[in-house]
Formats: structure tokens, C-alpha cells, sequence
């Protein structure tokens, strides 16, 4: 479609003259090497010419140029009309560009400021942002800070209880538990600066502690009578070791405890005592067997003692803190209060009946066996001075009963002194119940002044109608009844313990007697042998030679000597007849003995007299034969 | 997990008795501190140990009441045979006169304690075979006509020491389990202790024994 410009006008107009043939040369040589089949665009050209130049004449040709304007100007008006038509659908995309560009300018505005805008959103939100990850850490730290400082309201409800009568569980001891850790741990707090807080919480945990101990001590206080019982026990021992911290609580829940058990222990004993149990009988069966009766009243408190002590054990067995063992006597001590009136009652009664001395000095006995051991069991006890009372007060009945039997021996017979000088009857019988008594095998090895003072009231009285009965007879029937009555005394003790200081008392008493009986066999061998005058004679210091004073002259001594041969013959005959009524063989050779003693102590004298030439003797050694020895021989056998 | 307060479920009580000097407090000082003690003094009226034991998964305490063989204390000692769950009565194999006395001695266990009272006899100081005055036979068969379970033991060595005290409480247990034994009952020589649930598996030792003579 495109049609060449006609240049074929304009380009001759520019020829010039200079170059015209030359230009014209050219182009001929260009018509000629053009070759048509080549050059496309004159081949369409032509051909479009076919189109309408369909016959080549004359007319034609001259309106070929014509048709050719004509054409040319149809195709340029097709072309105005067809750009007038873009020209207006560009006015339009025009005018709607325009309006976009005013819109989007609008907008970019808009976008402008929306965003300066959204910038001060951004920081803000950046801020926010930042100040909530702030917080967030901060309520963590708060989270931990509480958990760790505080108590849960779990633990609180726990710890205060909802109702007053909400019971003790094992969680509660956790929860006390925790109260104290939050309590130590703020020691913790306090060296990291917080001394604030620290002294808050801390008292905070003191009041919670306090309060819970309070509630925990009046549960306790409650059901410490239930100790026998499966979970109350467990908690219990537990309520005892949070308690040991506050002594006045503690010490009030062990009060409580030992009335309870005081109040249980009344029961079971005076049970025993009346009902027994099972198929055994109640101890007061044996009411009459006094014996029976008090052995089985102290064996049974004897036997509950180490069950009581295991409880009071068990109860404290979580209180490492502080020494129970004090604790522990103190309650015992306290438990058996209550058995203390039940017990001294009965003890009374039996001591008030007439029991038999020996049934009294039983008694007494077992009591001081009893409190022997219960000084061990429950020291610094009532019950311990219960027994010392009834102990003391058996003793003394004991006592009086057995004066009472001494007075009755000793009034029935004030009686004289037996022909054979033997102990009177009242002697022996006061001495077979002494016996009696001392051999009633005291269980507890009584105390030595008890048994002092025993053997006093049944000695000091009779020792005094002995001498009173002895003071009317003859000096040596009353040495010999005396040393009889003592030496019957002495053998009874001697076989008991405890008597050294009153045998000792005896023996001084027997040894006087001995020597004043051996000075009345002496005076009398003495008188009898005719000795009196020579030791008298012997004894003198100015005097002549002996041969010469009469009554030692060699006649006298002969007469003398001979007297004494008979008496070396058969020593016995001169021997007071009192002498062989003693009981004890010892006393009579003790007494023998000494007086012969003195009759060899001066007949040595008067040897020596004799053979001293001073005394002037003829033949001392056949005047008097026997040498001191010889004589000593005869009289005090070998030696000595 | 706290220990249960009571480590052990029943008390049980016992009695030794015999003449003086057949090995009473030997016998017991075996049984609770696993020695034997030569020159043993006279028991002075009584004297008191424990030890717990295990008789069918259960804990028991076993609380011992030794009593004094001469004749002084007798007035004493007949008043702990009261409320005994358990007699151990014993003769020694080497004294002909200690089994004599076997008779009056289960008289007066007869008469003073339960009929439901395990009573065992010992015979001690089976060590001293060559010295045997008594025949084992004659012993066992004095056992069988009176109902007693019988043994011939050894403070010294320790033989059979422990069976005795443990069948003894066996015995006693098994009347508990038969009903024969009323808990109920004042002074049936057994208490009953709450021992805590998971007092099984807590640290118990068995071993744990006291003597502590009278100052219980
Ligand atoms: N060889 C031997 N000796 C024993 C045995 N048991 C005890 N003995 C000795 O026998 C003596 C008396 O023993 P104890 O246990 O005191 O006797 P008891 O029965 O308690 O005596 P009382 O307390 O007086 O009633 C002691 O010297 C012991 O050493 C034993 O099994 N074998
Ligand atoms: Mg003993």
C-alpha cells in the first residue's frame, strides 16, 4: 500500500546545471540496472496499477495521474477519518489518563500522609512492643518471685483450716514445712538488698506459722487420747515434732496427753482389781492374802510402765531438737498419778487389819522392793512417795506390831531365872521371832536401818527384863545367866546381816560379864588353895628374907604345895559350879582359862621368891619341884 | 514418706521361769543381745527386756518379763505370771532338781496365768551333754502329757535359743488368728499397735533389742 512520493518533479527541479548531464547519466544508469523483478516495491506498485489501469489508451493514460490523485486523496480521507477516529479514542484515553494521574496523585497524597501517619503507629507499636516483653518478663519474675515467697491459696486453706474443726493431714505438715522454708529462705533475700520484703514475708510466714501451729495445737491437744488409733498416731508424732519448737504448746499437748493417760490407766487398774480379765481373776480376790494382794497391785503398775513409756516414745520419736527424755519421766510421772489413790487406799486397809507381824514385815518388805524399783522406773514420781508413805507406814506397823508381841512375851512372864541359869523362856521365844521375822525372806534386801531398828525393838526391851531379872541374883549366877542370855542372843544374829554393830554391843556386854565371873572363880581357886595370905605376903616390899615369915616358911609352903598338887590333878574340882551351867563352851574355858591364869601368874612369883638365896630356903628345888612351865602345862594345857 | 509411729503391730508378753541359776537371764540376754554372759548375778525379783520379732509378715514386740529363781521372790515374782501371752519355764539338763521342780513350777503357771498362755519348756545348758542328768526322752515326754511344746537349748551356745522365743509367739499368734485369743480381753498379755501401712517396707531392724534391766 505504500506509494512512493512522487519525487520525480522535485528531483529535476533540484538538478543543477553543473552536474545535469552527469545526473542524468546517472539516473539512466540507475533505470538501467534496475531490474525490475528485484525490486519488490515497484513490482507491488505495479501491480496495484493493474487494478485500475485496465486498458492502456490515451484516455486513459492521460487520467491516469488523475485516478492516481483521486485515489491517492480517497486513501488519505480514509485515513483522516480512521485517525480522527483513534485521535478521539485518544482523547479519551487522554482525558482518563489525566483523571488517573489526578487520582493517583490524590492517592499518593493520601499515601503520604497515611504514611507519616502509620510511622508514629509503628513506633508506637514497637514501644508497646517492647514494653510488653518487659512485662511479661517482669510477671515471670513475680510468677517465681510469689511461688517461691508465698504460700498457695491451696496451701493457706490447708494451713488455716476452712472450718475451725477442719482435721490435720499430711499435707498440712508440707504446707507448715513450706511456711518455714519461705521463712529461711528469705535470709537469702535479705543478703541479695531486699530487707524489705524479706522482714514482710518473714513476718508474714511467722503469722501463718503461728496461727497454723496454734490450729495444729489444738488439734493435737484434741487427739492426743487417741494415740492408739492407725492415722491419728502417725499425724500425732508429727504434730509433736512441729511442736517442739513451742514449748508452752508442747508442754500443754503432753499435759493433756498424760491426764488422758491417767485417766486410762485409773480405769485399767482399778479393772483389775475388780473385774480381772478374761479368765483371769480380779487381784482383789486375794484381798485376804495381804502378801498376794499388795505384790499383785504393784506387779501389775510394775508391768505398764514400759507400754505407757513406748507411747510417750512414739509420741516424740520425730522430735530430734530437743532432749525428751526429761519429757518422758515427767509424763510417766504423771500418768501414774491417778493410781497413786486407788493403790494407798488398799495398801491402808490391809495395814489397818490386824495382819501377823510376819505378814506385816512381808508387806513392808515388798513395798520397799517396789519402791526400789519404781525409783528407777518413775524417779521424783507421786507414785514414788505414795510407796515411801505406805513403805514407811507398813514399816511402822510392822514395828508396833512387834513391839506389841515383844511387850506381850515380856509382861506375860517377868519370870526369875531357871535353876540351871538357861536363858528364860522369854528369851528364846522373843528370840524364835526374831527369827521368824528375819528369815520371812525379805524380797528386798532391807535396808540395813530398818533391820537395826528392828532388832532394837525386839532386844533394847528384853536386854532390859534380862537385867532386871538378873540384878536380883548373886553376882556369879548372874554373870553366868546374863552371858547365857546374851550368848543365846548372839548366835541368832550372827546369822543374819546387818548385825555387826549390834553383836559388837553383845559381845562388850558378854566381856564384862566374863570378867567379872573370872574374878570370882579366881578369888575362889585363890581362897581355896590358901593362896590369899602368900600373895599377899609376896606382894609386900619391906620385908625380911621369906623363909622367915610365918606363913612362908618351908612347913607352910609344903602344906601348901600339896593342897595345889591335888588341885593340878584334877583342876576342874575347884571350878565354881555355875561355871559348867554356861552354854557356851567358849565362855566357860575363857573363864577357866583367866582365873587359872592368875593362879599360875603367882605361883611363878613365888618359884622365883624361892630360888632367890635372898629369901633364905634351904634346897629351893626340892622344897617346890615344879617349874611355872610344869604348872602352866597342867592348868592351860601346851603353851599359851 | 514419714515413718509409722509403731514399727511393730502387737505386743506380746512373756514370762521366764524355773529354778534359780537353770539360765533364765542367760537365755534372755541370748535372745536380745545374741551373746551369752557368763557370770550372770541372781536376778534381783525381776528383770524386763524386748526385742521385736516377725512371725508371718507381722511385727511383734516381745515384751519379756525375767523372773528371779530363789525361793524369796517368789512373794514377787507369782504377780507377773498375771496376764502372761507367753511361759517359757526352764530346767537345766545338768541339775536333776530343776526338772523335779517342774511340776509346781507349771502348778503355779497353771493357776496364775490364762488358759490360752502358750507355755514352753526349755531345757538349758544342752552344751553340758557330758554333765546330761536328765534324758531328753523323759523331758519330751513330760512335755507331751502336759501339753507343752519342748526344746533342749543352749544359752551359751545359742541353740535353739531363738526357736523358743519365735514358736512360742508363733503359737500365740496363731491363737489371735483362730479367735482363740480375745485382743479385747484386759490382760490377755497381747496389745494390739497400730503399725503404720507402709510400716512394712520402712526401715525396721529387727535386730533392735533392749535390755534395760527393771528401768524400763
Ligand atoms: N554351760 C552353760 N552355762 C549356762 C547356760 N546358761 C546359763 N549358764 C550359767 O548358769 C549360771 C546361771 O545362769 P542365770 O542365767 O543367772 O540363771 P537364772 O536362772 O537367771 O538364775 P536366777 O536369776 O537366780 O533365777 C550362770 O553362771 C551362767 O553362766 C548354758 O546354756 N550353758
Ligand atoms: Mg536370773
Amino acid at each position: 500500500m505504500s506509494m512512493p512520493p512522487l519525487p520525480v518533479t522535485s528531483n529535476s527541479q533540484e538538478l543543477g546545471d553543473s552536474g545535469q548531464s552527469n545526473v542524468l547519466g546517472k539516473r539512466l544508469n540507475k533505470i538501467f540496472e534496475t531490474r525490475l523483478d528485484t525490486d519488490k516495491e515497484t513490482l507491488e506498485a505495479l501491480k496495484e496499477l493493474s487494478t485500475f489501469f485496465t486498458e492502456n489508451s490515451i484516455q486513459s493514460r492521460r487520467n491516469l495521474r488523475s485516478k492516481i490523485e483521486k485515489r491517492s486523496l480517497a486513501i488519505n480521507e480514509e485515513f483522516l477519518s480512521a485517525f480522527t477516529k483513534v485521535k478521539d479514542a485518544l482523547d479519551t484515553v487522554y482525558n482518563d489518563v489525566v483523571s488517573i494521574d489526578s487520582e493517583v496523585r490524590g492517592m499518593s497524597m493520601h499515601l503520604q500522609a497515611t504514611r507519616a501517619q502509620t510511622y508514629q503507629l509503628i513506633e508506637h507499636t514497637t514501644q508497646l512492643q517492647a514494653q510488653r516483653k518487659k512485662l511479661s518478663m517482669e510477671q515471670e519474675v513475680a510468677s517465681a518471685f510469689l511461688e517461691r515467697y508465698q504460700l498457695s491459696p491451696a496451701e493457706l486453706t490447708v494451713l488455716h483450716g476452712s472450718t475451725r474443726d477442719s482435721p490435720i493431714t499430711p499435707v498440712f505438715f508440707t504446707a507448715l514445712q513450706r511456711a518455714q522454708t519461705i521463712h529461711s529462705d528469705c535470709r537469702v533475700l535479705m543478703q541479695s538488698g531486699f530487707q524489705t520484703v524479706a522482714l514482710d514475708i518473714m513476718e508474714q510466714m511467722s503469722l501463718h506459722q503461728e496461727a497454723a501451729l496454734e490450729r495444729l495445737y489444738r488439734w493435737t491437744q484434741s487427739h492426743c487420747r487417741s494415740v492408739e488409733s492407725t492415722e491419728t498416731a502417725a499425724l500425732l508424732t508429727e504434730a509433736m515434732s512441729c511442736l517442739q519448737d513451742r514449748p508452752v504448746l508442747f508442754k500443754y499437748v503432753l499435759d493433756e496427753y498424760g491426764s488422758c493417760r491417767r485417766a486410762a490407766l485409773v480405769r485399767a487398774f482399778i479393772d483389775a482389781l475388780t473385774k480381772g480379765g478374761g479368765t483371769l481373776k480380779p487381784i482383789e480376790m486375794h484381798a485376804n492374802d495381804p502378801k498376794r494382794y499388795v505384790g499383785d497391785m504393784l506387779a501389775w503398775l510394775h508391768q505398764v510402765i514400759p507400754s505407757e513409756k513406748e507411747s510417750l516414745n512414739t509420741l516424740m520419736s520425730l522430735c530430734s531438737k530437743i532432749d525428751v527424755s526429761d519429757h518422758i519421766q515427767q509424763i510417766l510421772a504423771s500418768i501414774t498419778e491417778g493410781v497413786c489413790h486407788p493403790l494407798k487406799v488398799r495398801v491402808d486397809r490391809i495395814l489397818s487389819t490386824d495382819a501377823t507381824t510376819t505378814i506385816l514385815y512381808s508387806v513392808a518388805s515388798l513395798l520397799g522392793y517396789y519402791h526400789q524399783i519404781f525409783s528407777q522406773v518413775v524417779p521424783e514420781s507421786m507414785l514414788l512417795g505414795t510407796l515411801a508413805e505406805v513403805r514407811i507406814l507398813a514399816q511402822n506397823r510392822f514395828l508396833s506390831a512387834l513391839q506389841g508381841r515383844v511387850k506381850q512375851h515380856l509382861a506375860d512372864r517377868l519370870d526369875t531365872p531357871p535353876p540351871d541359869l538357861s536363858p528364860s523362856t522369854s528369851v528364846s521365844a522373843l528370840m524364835s521371832l526374831l527369827k521368824e521375822v528375819l528369815s520371812v525372806a525379805g524380797v528386798a534386801d532391807g535396808r540395813p536401818e530398818d533391820i537395826t531398828k528392828m532388832v532394837g525393838v525386839v532386844l533394847d526391851p528384853l536386854l532390859q527384863a534380862v537385867n532386871l531379872s538378873a540384878a536380883r541374883l548373886p553376882t556369879t549366877d548372874m554373870a553366868v545367866y546374863l552371858l547365857n542370855c546374851l550368848y543365846q542372843m548372839q548366835t541368832t544374829l550372827s546369822l543374819y546381816g546387818f548385825m555387826d554393830n549390834r553383836l559388837e554391843r553383845l559381845q562388850a556386854q558378854s566381856d564384862a560379864q566374863l570378867d567379872t565371873l573370872t574374878s570370882e572363880q579366881a578369888s575362889s581357886l585363890v581362897a581355896n588353895l590358901n593362896l590369899g595370905p602368900i600373895y599377899t605376903i609376896l606382894q609386900e616390899t619391906s620385908r625380911g628374907p621369906l623363909a622367915n615369915v610365918p606363913g612362908m616358911d618351908a612347913a607352910s609352903l609344903k602344906h601348901f604345895l600339896v593342897k595345889l598338887d591335888g588341885f593340878l590333878a584334877l583342876p576342874d574340882i575347884l571350878l565354881l559350879p555355875q561355871i559348867s551351867l554356861l552354854l557356851s563352851t567358849i565362855h566357860r574355858n575363857n573363864v577357866k582359862q583367866r582365873a587359872f591364869e592368875v593362879i599360875c601368874t603367882v605361883y611363878k612369883q613365888l618359884f622365883a621368891a624361892v630360888h632367890d638365896p635372898v629369901n633364905g630356903y634351904q634346897n629351893p628345888s626340892s622344897l617346890i619341884s615344879r617349874t611355872p612351865e610344869q604348872v602352866q602345862e597342867l592348868l592351860l594345857g601346851n603353851g599359851s | 514418706m514419714s515413718v509409722g509411729p509403731y514399727n511393730y503391730s502387737y505386743i506380746f508378753k512373756y514370762i521366764i521361769i524355773g529354778d534359780m541359776g537353770v539360765g533364765k537371764s542367760c537365755l534372755l540376754h541370748q535372745f536380745t543381745e545374741k551373746k551369752f554372759m557368763s557370770d550372770c548375778p541372781h536376778t534381783i525379783g525381776v528383770e524386763f527386756g524386748t526385742r521385736i520379732i516377725e512371725v508371718s509378715g507381722q511385727k511383734i514386740k516381745l515384751q519379756i518379763w525375767d523372773t528371779a529363781g530363789q525361793e524369796r521372790f517368789r512373794a514377787v515374782t507369782r504377780s507377773y505370771y498375771r496376764g502372761a501371752a507367753g511361759a517359757l519355764m526352764v530346767y537345766d539338763i545338768t541339775r536333776r532338781s530343776t526338772y523335779n521342780h517342774l511340776s509346781s513350777w507349771l502348778t503355779d503357771t497353771r493357776n496364775l496365768t490364762n488358759p490360752s498362755t502358750v507355755i514352753f519348756l526349755i531345757g538349758n545348758k544342752c552344751d553340758l551333754n557330758a554333765a546330761r542328768d536328765v534324758t531328753y526322752e523323759e523331758a519330751k515326754q513330760f512335755a507331751d502329757e502336759n501339753g507343752l511344746m519342748f526344746v533342749e537349748a543352749s544359752a551359751k551356745s545359742g541353740e535353739n535359743v531363738e526357736e523358743a522365743f519365735l514358736e512360742t509367739a508363733k503359737k500365740i499368734y496363731q491363737s489371735i488368728q483362730d479367735g482363740r485369743l480375745d485382743l479385747n480381753a484386759a490382760e490377755s498379755g497381747v496389745q494390739h499397735k497400730p503399725s503404720q501401712p507402709g510400716g512394712r517396707n520402712t526401715l525396721v531392724n529387727d535386730q533392735t533389742a533392749s535390755k534395760d534391766s527393771c528401768s524400763c
